[in-house]
């Protein structure tokens, strides 16, 4: 009674909950993903031989061959199309492909590797891209069509090289492996082509507004298209350097790669919406996801635990960036 | 006797964003008090307080003399405050019973079926819908009859206070009489009635009280009966009419734009049009009857339209937007954040995306002079140049709209500007802006045409206003001739329309 003539009397204090408008919200995301960051450095720099030139060996390359995936991940988030699940098998089938046309000389085995990964996910691209098809089940049904095809070429049976080209891919040039200098050269392509050249301009137009992009005379089929045939382009690349490195291969070779790469694109923070991100910030995104599964490594943790720990980073980072968006 | 919901010196920001400043208000039993304002004045944000969807950063809120707490929908359907919201909030594949009991928290989960059908059909019967069956589904219903049974909704609520957000937008004639005489039915029964309306045709019709929002503060409030038209229009712009359009400086050249015979099946019939180089044509109409249609469909967007289309002597096939783009006739549209603006992009991406080509050599852009390019179409339009790098999205709606002028300004020759509502979400201030940039584009040789469902707008802009009504052409009026009460006549009920 007394509490409700106390009501009476006083005008309700109503309080509004803080909020922070769109651009400080942002400017909080950037300052957690920068402590984040710091933090990680540290912890990784206090992993013991962390800094030893065997495992920074070891970082440069698997940053290279996780790398290599998610550069082309990230085009095809860039024009709107989420993620591939399906990259995975194809960086398995390229790979089979390169070890079976081996004997046709390493740059024909090469040629024919990138074809394939080009032509399989472009056709994913004309699908998504001309028909709208839902980009994530079109990459599930190819998931299971490449993987069934797979099987009924190979018989399940491992594939060992058809030549010994493939042994100069192995090496390295002045102390560096062939697979850093390749991806190097991949990231360079990749940011160039979506800074300077039209088709990237347009992609990231694609990405952000399907609809306006074509009202200002671009045709976003084709820009789509072009955006898978570099996914395809970057995977295959990826697989030659992962069946080089093993000298043979099985549908087993690619898997875990589509995961690592997807989490990278998220950990950059290239907008899943699409329009926003760029090849660097998956560079970054790469490097944080291969240092943390290497230091889990050398501090003696199980790969299934990598997993984990993988999976709890994309989760923060979706977290993070959801409340950052948030209007 | 205490009004029946009463606001004092509410205040409500977002950001560093007042959209809401001091803002006094109170509600009678038994009237029904109109709520004016342009777009961006603060009308939804009041509405969103009343209904406990927003809380305010200060003042309070009164109901029957006592201060309330707004601070849950809930809360709100408790004090019997209603909205019936201008998107409607119906599920199309359930019955209109279910719909009228549909998130009614009174309603217990072992009820009496019989009693809330009973309750229902005198709902219905209050707002003259007593002959509609209670078992057909909403999907089967006409819009008009689907905000009528969102208005009985809320009476079988024992609501008290109804809130009705621009409940006539995309009604037919009939139907809106049917609203109205819904809402005096219910103004005598003694409920308070807060109607939003851009109409103000509909102010001075049904509503006893006004009050003007305009940029978040209250302008005044007025008895209907003691103002008139243009002294309402003047409290929402903030000026008098005439300093909201710059002078038409027409000179009448050659028709560089002929539409003969245009249709689209269900929406444009045998539509032409002649547009001048340096004049703008409005096409004047209200929702659904035409204008816009027939504007996409000059654009190229509309895949079955049909008609003869010259642009400056050439032949120009409809149903391809690039084929209409390398014509020089380009369409600005309102739906900014749909098809207009790209909004992840930067600014001046945004103000280049429709002349990439023209920068591109092999492949390659050319940065430095696309830049250079970005900040000159930025002066023209009028925004900042330091926010050519920020994203489009963190833009207002009028500098939005800049945007998508600014990349249809300077063509190679002059062409054709085709715009849909153009001040559609841009405020008041941005307004005035936005017209003088329609008046620039004639200054540079292009033709424009512009549909607008804005009566003002139209008055105000157009040196041929064309009406229509339900994919017809109605009349055609020189600047001169044309008159509020002409285009007004034709756009609602022309002569010899069914």
């Amino acid at each position: 009674m007394s509490e409700h003539a106390a009501k009476l009397a006083a005008p309700p204090a109503v309080r509004a909950r803080p909020r922070l408008t769109g651009n400080a919200r942002r400017r909080v995301v950037a300052v957690i993903r920068l402590g984040c960051l710091a933090a990680l450095a540290t912890w990784a720099l206090a992993t013991p031989g962390f800094t030893s030139p065997l495992s920074l060996v070891s970082l440069v390359t698997t940053v290279s061959l996780i790398g290599c995936v998610a550069v082309g991940m990230t085009f095809i988030t860039l024009t709107g199309n989420i993620m591939s699940l399906c990259l995975g098998v194809t960086l398995s089938c390229a790979a089979l492909v390169f070890l079976a046309a081996l004997n046709l000389g390493v740059i024909a085995a090469f040629a024919l590797a990138l074809a394939f990964g080009i032509v399989v996910t472009a056709a994913q691209g004309v699908l998504v891209g001309l028909f709208r098809a839902n980009p994530i089940l079109v990459s599930i049904a190819a998931l299971g069509l490449i993987i069934g095809i797979s099987q009924i070429v190979t018989h399940g049976h491992r594939i060992y090289p058809a030549g010994q080209g493939y042994m100069l891919l192995k090496g390295r040039v002045a102390g560096v492996p062939v697979e850093a200098l390749v991806f190097f050269a991949t990231v360079a392509l990749g940011q160039f082509v979506l800074s300077w050249t039209r088709i990237g301009r347009a992609m990231r137009m694609v990405g952000s507004n399907p609809r306006a992009a074509e009202l200002a005379g671009l045709a976003p089929p084709v820009v789509v298209t072009a955006a898978y045939v570099l996914a395809g382009a970057f995977t295959a690349v990826c697989g030659v350097l992962l069946a080089a490195r093993y000298g043979s291969g099985d549908m087993e070779l690619g898997s875990g790669y589509d995961y690592s790469a997807i989490a990278a694109v998220l950990v950059g923070g290239t907008a899943i919406q699409g329009g926003a991100g760029s090849v660097l910030r998956t560079l970054v995104g790469v490097t944080v996801i291969a240092a943390v599964q290497i230091c889990l490594l050398l501090r003696g943790y199980s790969e299934q635990l990598q997993y984990f720990i993988t999976g709890l980073i994309v989760l923060g980072v979706v977290m993070l960036h959801t409340l950052g968006e948030r209007e | 006797m205490p009004p029946v919901v009463a606001v004092e010196g509410v205040t409500k920001r977002f950001g560093a964003n007042e959209v809401l400043k001091n803002v006094s208000l109170a509600f009678a039993a038994g009237g029904i008090h109109a709520i004016c304002g342009e777009n961006g004045a603060g009308k939804s944000t009041l509405v969103k307080i009343l209904m406990g969807v927003y809380h305010v950063d200060a003042g309070a809120i009164f109901v029957d003399g006592a201060p309330a707490e707004i601070h849950h929908p809930q809360r709100a359907q408790e004090l019997g405050i209603a909205l019936v919201a201008q998107e409607l909030s119906l599920a199309p594949a359930l019955s209109v019973l279910d719909n009228i009991w549909l998130g009614d928290r009174t309603v217990p989960l072992f009820h009496r079926r019989a009693a809330l059908r009973e309750r229902a059909r005198r709902a219905l019967e209050r707002v003259g819908l007593g002959e509609l069956p209670l078992d057909r589904p909403v999907a089967r219903l006409s819009i008009g009859q689907r905000q009528l049974v969102e208005l009985a909704r809320m009476l079988a609520r024992e609501a008290r206070v109804l809130i009705l957000d621009e409940p006539t937008a995309t009604l037919s004639d009939a139907e809106i009489e049917r609203i109205f005489a819904a809402l005096r039915a219910l103004k005598a029964e003694g409920k308070s009635i807060l109607y939003i309306t851009h109409r103000l045709g509909e102010v001075f019709e049904i509503c006893d009280d006004v009050s003007v929002l305009r940029n978040g503060a209250l302008i005044g409030t007025r008895r209907t009966t003691e103002i008139d038209r243009a002294t309402l229009m003047e409290m929402m712009l903030g000026r008098p009419m005439g300093e909201m359009y710059p002078d038409s400086a027409a000179s009448g050249g050659t028709a560089v734009f002929r539409v003969r015979g245009l249709a689209v099946p269900g929406a444009v019939r045998d539509f032409s049009l002649e547009a001048e180089r340096g004049t703008i044509v409005c096409l004047a109409g209200q929702v659904g009857s035409g204008t816009t249609d027939a504007l996409r469909a000059l654009a190229g967007l509309v895949p079955d339209a049909t008609g003869a289309v010259e642009v400056a002597g050439q032949h120009l096939t409809l149903r391809s937007v690039r084929k209409a783009q390398a014509a020089q006739v380009r369409f600005i549209s309102e739906d900014r954040a749909g098809e207009g603006i790209f909004l992840r992009l930067s600014v001046g991406e945004n103000l280049v995306a429709t002349r990439l080509d023209a920068y591109t050599r092999f492949g390659l852009l050319d940065r430095p002079r696309l830049g250079e390019r970005a900040r000159a179409l930025a002066a023209a339009v009028g925004v900042d140049r330091a926010r050519l790098r920020s994203r489009a999205g963190e833009l207002s709606g009028g500098n939005q709209q800049k945007l998508a002028f600014g990349r249809s300004i300077d063509l190679g020759s002059a062409g054709v500007m085709l715009m849909n509502e153009p001040t559609r979400g841009v405020d008041v201030g941005a307004r005035a802006e936005i017209y003088r940039l329609i008046r620039d584009f004639c200054a540079r040789g292009h033709a424009v045409v512009l549909a607008s469902s804005d009566l003002e707008e139209v008055l105000g802009m157009g040196d041929v206003i064309v009406t229509m009504y339900r994919g017809r052409q109605v009349g055609r009026y020189r600047r001169e001739q044309a008159t509020m009460h002409r285009v007004l006549a034709d756009i609602t009920h022309p002569a010899g329309a069914a």
